[in-house]
């Protein structure tokens, strides 16, 4: 009885994650009337074409471009930047470094909303405003801690011996890092690409500042921009094929990774 | 290659993107928010606490940081009572605690974006709820985001159920970690059920409570996409937060050394509530070194 009583409990609080994004896909498949007029309807006749005006009339093509060059650039930038500097906190501290390792974790500290207004105008004088490059590069620079810190844990768990063993054969410093110590935190390196490429995926508030324009736009701004201009066309049908569009890949990465993203997030979380 | 030409190295292109980009805005913010200025580059004019003064007496910046603080203790604490509670009954396990466990991320892994158009729809005049409600028979159900009584506790919820998962996940990890024995122990001495949670469990789970609520203060002082989405902070201000009063003062006012004030009292509110929460769970309760 009583475990009957948690089941009916815990099946409550599934139905509240899972039931709204239920309504959002066969919601995308109903005629922009339908969305609203009858939203608990289910679609009797699919509305495919709904995705193609998303894709192309809505420009969501074009964001979801956007966003996977500059979700991709930044991952290829941060990653290998933020190994090398973790490598060095982890395994060569010198007088000073863990001062510098601090400066380093104070952003994240620091909310963005914060520095914004000062950003805005650093880009602007630099001419990076409105440029995908531009976002790119704040998106690493602003990754960098959190970067640091959990690739930090996944090279201090790694054994010194083999590093030693790999400078007396002969290694320099770089290569032993390259050739030896990096291919051993593979897996490390793979579980923060992806969750900071879901987060750099999801990302509003700096892109909505950074990059104005409509055809710069990334998945997010679009999917926002799209609730205002189709309000005077009342084309919900194509909004909600965009919101398929931009969350589908997360959910799908997600799907496929959830053992390892819990694992990092409770480590980020709990150490931190 | 010497070991301090590598060190160097390896810390270069971190070390200058950080400076350039993080290091040198922080400086300026603080900088910034002594400055009456509309970003035009000549009339920048130093007026050293004005924008602080402003601030002190600008009713709307407080209305904002009460709503805050507001999501904070009210959202928060349903947050942290319902994540326990969810969390405590997933610990037998099961096939359901299982299902759950493999969706209760999804709200916090996709686009907030996405969240505050969702919601909007089902809160919509016309939406999923209150289309439900008039079948219950309800014939004037509010408008929810467009009525100043319903906003911002709209907006709250769908907070809370964006960041249930986490709160959720740590709390069930945190179940986890408590020893089998403590458990048994507690059965023998006859203590069960809801008495066996407060007198064993809850107290057990203090460094994880300590997390949860530093979290909690970031993600409510940081909130501003579901907010800015999904009511603009209106109607007439009844949602508004403090990040959308200075995106507002910011972007559509052009207030820039204004916005930066907000921005450091943000950062100041987020800095005062972590030095409360260290002082306050300064020593574990069960005594136990961590």
């Amino acid at each position: 009885m009583k475990k009957l009583g948690i089941g009916v409990f815990l099946s409550v609080f599934i139905g509240v994650v899972v039931l709204p994004f239920g309504w959002v896909l066969w919601s995308s498949l109903k005629t922009g009337e339908k969305i609203l007029g009858a939203p608990w309807e289910l679609p009797s006749d699919p509305q495919w074409q709904n995705f193609a005006n998303a894709w192309q009339k809505a420009g969501i093509g074009t964001s979801f471009i956007n966003s996977l060059l500059v979700t991709l650039a930044s991952l290829i930038i941060l990653v290998p930047i933020s190994a090398m500097a973790a490598y060095v906190f982890a395994k060569y501290p010198f007088k000073g470094s863990k001062l510098i390792q601090s400066v380093f974790m104070g952003q994240m500290m620091v909310p963005h909303f914060l520095v914004i207004v000062p950003l805005f105008f650093l880009l602007r004088d630099f001419h990076m405003l409105d440029s995908l490059w531009g976002l790119t590069v704040v998106y690493v620079a602003y990754s960098l801690s959190f970067t640091i810190f959990v690739l930090g844990g996944f090279f201090h768990a790694l054994p010194n011996e083999l590093m030693e063993a790999a400078l007396l054969d002969g290694c320099t410093h770089s290569s032993t890092f390259w050739k030896v110590m990096l291919p051993l935190a593979k897996p490390g390196l793979l579980v923060v690409a992806i969750f900071v490429g879901i987060g750099l995926w999801n990302e509003y508030s700096l892109a909505l500042v950074i990059v104005p324009s409509p055809e710069k736009k990334t998945l997010p701004l679009g999917i926002a921009n799209l609730t205002m201009t189709q309000q005077y066309q009342s084309d919900w049908g194509a909004l909600f094929a965009g919101l398929v569009i931009v969350m589908a890949p997360v959910l799908i990465v997600y799907w496929l990774f959830r053992d390892k993203i819990h694992e990092a997030m409770l480590a980020g979380a709990v150490k931190g | 290659m010497g070991r301090r030409l590598f060190v160097t190295l390896f810390l270069l292109p971190a070390s200058l993107l950080y400076s350039v980009f993080v290091i040198v805005p922080f400086v300026q913010a603080v900088q910034f928010s002594g400055y009456r200025w509309r970003g035009l580059s000549m009339k920048k004019k130093f007026v050293g606490f004005e924008n602080y003064d402003k601030l002190l007496h600008d009713s709307v910046f407080w209305q904002s940081l009460c709503h805050n603080l507001l999501i904070l203790t009210v959202c928060g604490a349903l947050i942290v009572f319902s994540s326990v509670a969810v969390a405590h009954a997933m610990r037998p396990g099961g096939t359901v605690a299982k299902v759950l466990k493999s969706v209760y991320l999804f709200p916090q892994v996709v686009s907030l974006v996405a969240v505050a158009v969702l919601w909007q729809f089902v809160l919509n005049p016309q939406g999923l709820l209150n289309s439900l409600l008039k079948g219950a028979g309800i014939a004037n159900p509010p408008s929810w985001l467009g009525d100043s009584r319903f906003a911002l506790a709209a907006v709250a919820l769908v907070f809370a159920w964006y960041v249930m998962g986490f709160y959720t996940m740590l709390f069930a990890a945190g179940i986890q970690s408590v020893p089998a024995e403590t458990f048994e122990a507690a059965e023998l001495d006859g203590s069960a059920g809801l008495n066996r949670f407060w007198r064993v469990t809850w107290p057990l789970l203090w460094p994880i409570k300590r997390v949860a609520v530093v979290y909690l203060v970031v993600n409510v002082t940081n909130i501003f996409a579901l907010v800015a989405l999904m009511t603009r902070g209106g109607p007439d201000r009844a949602s508004e937060v403090m990040l959308t009063y200075l995106y507002e003062q910011a972007f559509t006012n052009s207030q820039f050394g204004y916005a930066t004030a907000i921005g450091m009292a943000n950062l100041v509110v987020i800095m005062l509530m972590a030095l409360g929460i260290m002082m306050y769970f300064r020593k574990d309760p069960t005594g136990a070194a961590r």
